[in-house]
């Protein structure tokens, strides 16, 4: 049932991964892969606080341990509704840190070196460096057989779940009284017996159902089985691509797989059990991972010992709660001297400021880091989700130095929102221009019209908040560049719109460009008075602006309400016929909570209406805004966090901001500065 | 015998006031000596440490690019002797590593190449003793713009370094060159050193044209130090050409990394790598 899995560090090395799809395989090698995705679009965006992230159909769940840096990622169909995976990545996470605890430790040492001071993890970690046999393989090599054990015992539980739920017969409500509560026993208190015979029960229950259910579909099922050992074989297709097609056949065959394989584990496992069980391994694993650096033969016993009891006491506690991983952290931690010093260890620790960050310890600070944001008016919505993945990033992580969990908060929240304003896309919009004019000039060189195609911008947002204004300083500051702009008048609807765009028009021809007395001639206004439809004004204008040789049409709309679906239909339908090479949101730096409404309505209904209207030739392609303008920027002072709320919500960058009353008044936005800003008290 | 009391007093009592006077003296002018001494042995030495740390190029390999170029596979490959799959990075990666004809120790900063965390190269420039920028050759043909947008980023800060730095050597690595079918008269390495040139140098033309002449914007806050214009592109012909470029000598290598396969440890036989190792080990 799932695609695709993997265990990775935040480097971008690959630890181990698994494809159990052919199409997931393909894709994992490629950049195209759903991990990279979610790291690209999701966790670099400063959205690690959202629960799933979905992408060309796959559902994506992952988790962090931050103090080895690792990402768990699950990729699944988004359709299937799988219950179990949340329970899996947290076991998954704390069987892989438990098993290969010493080896990340090195493994994460060595991709931290310092330049030639060694600390004390940087000597354990460049001392065995050079006698470390950096064998990835076969470290892991034993953890396929792991990661199939763990998978089979949520995979069975999930079917058990959705078995009782589904069978509302008497013995199928008897089921989940019986073998759920055990479970929890076996969690608290793993005592030996328990675990075993209830396991025995519910699998016989399990294979006798899943028997008579599934008389039609054995051969494929075995097939499907052996395919999956393979290591996202061919032959693992066989099995899961038919098996996506509808759910009961891949639920059932699922639970056929799962019950065979009982059959063949259960005898071993069972005698593991016997000699290690839970307790006897927490006791015991500490002292035989420090005195043994042999990874492969521990990894063969925990493993199978744990497996079971481990996945589900760690499934029932993690909800509420961090510690656990903090407690195996602790218990098998080699080389950390603040644990292994004991008190004075941990009284020093606390004179230097070198802890481990838990949530306790991070939930006043965070929540006063929000309602700081929130007072430089970042829209609350948005402050919480950014402070989540602040925090996200620095639970379990260790912090050193004197500020404490104040100053790591503080600079995690400065590089959080550094990254979050930092444009992914050029916002040169010169440069853009010109390309555009130079490859349709240059595309142009055999044919006969010689025309060159016109770089269009329209310019969109609700009402008030200075459109046309800016259109004019944009205006101005191309016409300074030696562009011929043409400017389109498509807001029909407002009284003195047009008018207010003709003294614009005036004023700017009569400004001098580069040391010339006028400009005339470098700046039109395209108008056909109010009433008309606005989609066709604009698209007269571009013809126009293409005939006399403009190099630039500024499209003024209509300013229009974000729920005002019949505008915004127009508008959408406007983008579509004209597929402008820049969709501009103009926005106001006083909004405060409104900005991420709008900007979401604005940016979903454009990318709605012009996907389904499919004007513009049959190619209806999605359009949403590419970039912003913030206006009004003098007049909040510091409080600029409607940049922060804006370009979170699109990840689009600002591309002006307009600060004043005169056309010269447009800015470029810098990142440090509205950062500064935002931080200051 | 009156006259001669006093007398002898007066020297008495004005024997011991200039002694005290005179010891004091000399403890503190020995004390300023040793204190005037010692004051500008340490600031001479500082001076000295300080002129000789800004004299010495770094020490670190930074290995730059637009995201999925292969960086931290490159990374790997010279770490663990092997190439291991990898995603994008969310952090950067520091590594040490011992170069193998004469163990030569360098360090290998991998900087993260997305958009937004692509600007933390700046951090460690200072201590960068050769800058490799890594391109991926089988989709440069794609992403042309964005890639030489960042080589801008690079160029302009390679070119704004501070005097007293010693340049760091730039190389651009036409990475995954296996990916490119090699033809009767090129080999693959060659056709894509020559893809990736050509290619860049008309994007940078590009970029360089649209920069002359134009009005740039302020940005906002402080204006001067680091204003929105770029430069970093100069050139003593009109067009852009790595040739000319003024910033340095730049070093084109091809290179190619396979997933699975382990790298080659001595330098007997020739891997993906291999020029790009003799690259480095050249370095001064």
């Amino acid at each position: 049932m799932l695609d695709h899995c993997s265990i990775s560090h935040k480097g971008g090395v690959i630890l181990w991964s698994r494809s159990f799809t052919p199409a997931a395989s393909q894709s994992a090698a490629s950049s195209a892969s759903p991990v990279s995705s979610l790291i690209r679009d999701a966790l670099i965006e400063g959205r690690s606080a959202e629960s799933q992230f979905e992408k060309d159909g796959y559902a994506l769940k992952w988790t962090f341990v931050n103090d080895l840096e690792l990402i768990f990622v699950v990729a699944y169909q988004r359709i299937l509704q799988l219950t179990y995976v949340d329970d899996l990545l947290a076991a998954l996470k704390t069987l892989f840190v438990k098993v290969f605890q010493p080896f990340l430790a090195t493994f994460v040492a060595s991709l931290h070196a310092a330049s030639s001071s060694t600390t004390l993890l940087g000597a354990s970690g460049s001392g065995s460096e050079t006698a470390f046999a950096w064998d990835f393989t076969s470290t892991f090599e034993k953890w396929d057989t792991v990661f199939d054990n763990l998978l089979k015992t949520f995979e069975t539980k999930a079917a058990q779940e959705r078995k009782s739920r589904l069978k509302h017969i008497d013995p199928a409500v008897h089921t989940p009284v019986e073998s759920t509560p055990p479970s929890d026993d076996q969690s608290t208190f793993p005592s030996q017996s328990n675990p075993t015979t209830v396991d025995e029960e519910q699998i016989a229950r399990n294979v006798q159902a899943l028997k008579n259910r599934l008389k039609p579909k054995g051969p494929g099922g075995a097939a499907g089985r052996k395919g999956r050992r393979g290591v996202g074989g061919a032959g693992s297709g066989l099995e899961s691509v038919p098996g996506s097609d509808s759910d009961t056949p891949s639920k059932a065959k699922k639970s056929k797989t799962k019950a065979r394989r009982k059959w063949g584990d259960e005898a071993p496992s069972e005698s593991d059990m016997a000699s290690l069980d839970f307790s006897y391994i927490q006791v015991d694993s500490p002292s035989t991972k420090q005195t043994t650096m042999s990874l492969s033969a521990l990894v063969d016993q925990a493993s199978m010992g744990t497996r079971t009891n481990e996945g589900m006491y760690e499934v029932k506690d993690w909800d509420f709660d961090v510690p656990p991983t903090r407690n195996v952290a602790a218990a098998t931690a080699v080389e950390k001297p603040g644990t292994s010093l004991g008190a004075l260890g941990s009284l020093f620790s606390r004179i230097t400021g070198s802890k481990t960050l838990t949530q306790a310890d991070l939930a006043p600070v965070l929540e006063g880091m929000k309602q700081h944001l929130m007072k430089k008016n970042v829209a609350k919505e948005i402050a919480e989700k950014v402070v989540e993945s602040v925090g996200e990033d620095l639970i379990g992580r260790r912090i050193t130095g004197w500020g404490g969990t104040n100053t790591a908060v503080r600079n995690a929240l400065s590089t959080a929102l550094t990254r979050i304003l930092t444009p992914k896309t050029s916002t040169d919009l010169l440069l853009s221009i010109r390309t555009k004019l130079s490859e349709s000039q240059s595309s142009m060189v055999g044919g006969q019209t010689g025309k060159k195609e016109p770089y269009s911008i329209v310019f969109v947002g609700v009402n008030g908040v200075g459109k046309s204004t800016n259109l004019s300083k944009v205006c101005f500051w191309l016409v300074q560049n030696g562009m011929r702009v043409l400017i389109a008048a498509c807001d029909t609807f407002r009284s003195g719109a047009v008018e207010q765009l003709r003294v614009h028009v005036r004023n700017l021809s009569m400004l001098g460009v580069n040391g010339a007395t006028d400009s005339k001639g470098r700046v039109e206004l395209y108008e056909k008075g109010y009433g008309k439809d606005a989609a066709g004004i604009a698209k007269e204008s571009i013809s126009y602006a293409k005939d006399h040789d403009f190099d630039v049409v500024l499209i003024d709309t209509a300013g229009r309400m974000q729920d005002n679906e019949p505008l915004m239909r127009a508008l959408a339908k406007l983008v579509s016929t004209n597929s402008p090479d820049k969709i501009i949101f103009v926005g106001e730096a006083l909004v405060g909570n409104e900005a991420v409404d709008q900007l979401t309505k604005f940016d979903r209904a454009l990318r709605d209406f012009s996907a389904a209207s499919g004007y513009g030739g049959g190619s209806a392609k999605e359009r949403g805004i590419d970039g912003m303008i913030v206006t009004k920027w003098d007049t909040v002072d510091d409080k600029v966090g409607a940049a922060l709320s804006m370009t979170y919500v699109t990840g689009q960058p600002i591309i002006f901001v307009g600060c004043g009353q005169t056309y010269t008044d447009l800015r470029q936005l810098r990142v440090s500065n509205v950062v500064q800003a935002i931080l200051d008290d | 015998m009156d006259g001669s009391h006093p007398s002898h007093e007066a020297p008495s009592i004005g024997q011991p006031t200039p002694e005290v006077v005179s010891a004091v003296s000399v403890m503190n002018s020995q004390y300023l000596l040793f204190g005037s001494l010692s004051l500008a042995v340490l600031i001479l030495s500082l001076l000295f440490l300080a002129r000789k740390k800004a004299q010495s190029r770094g020490n670190s390999l930074l290995l730059v690019g637009a995201s999925d170029g292969g960086k931290t596979a490159i990374l790997s490959t010279l770490l663990y002797k092997q190439t291991l799959p990898t995603h994008t990075s969310m952090q950067t990666n520091m590594a040490n590593i011992s170069l193998p004809p004469s163990n030569k120790a360098l360090r290998i900063i991998d900087v993260p190449g997305h958009p937004r965390i692509r600007d933390q190269f700046r951090e460690y420039m200072s201590d960068a003793k050769a800058v490799a920028f890594v391109v991926d050759a089988s989709t440069i043909s794609r992403n042309g713009a964005a890639v030489a947008d960042h080589l801008h980023q690079v160029l302009h800060t390679l070119t704004s370094l501070p005097p007293s730095q010693v340049p760091p050597a730039f190389t651009i690595v036409a990475h995954k060159c296996d990916l490119l079918k090699a033809s009767t008269n090129a080999t693959s390495e060659q056709l894509a050193i020559n893809r990736v040139r050509t290619i860049l140098e008309r994007e940078l033309d590009k970029r360089k044209a649209s920069h002359a002449g134009g009005v740039g914007m302020e940005s906002l806050g402080a204006e001067g130090e680091e204003g929105a214009e770029l430069g970093g592109l100069e050139c003593s012909g009109n067009e852009f050409k790595f040739a000319e470029w003024e910033g340095g000598e730049v070093a084109f290598i091809g290179t190619s990394v396979a997933v699975g396969k382990a790298a080659v440890v001595d330098g007997e036989k020739r891997d993906g790598l291999s020029d790009f190792r003799d690259w480095l080990v050249e370095l001064p």
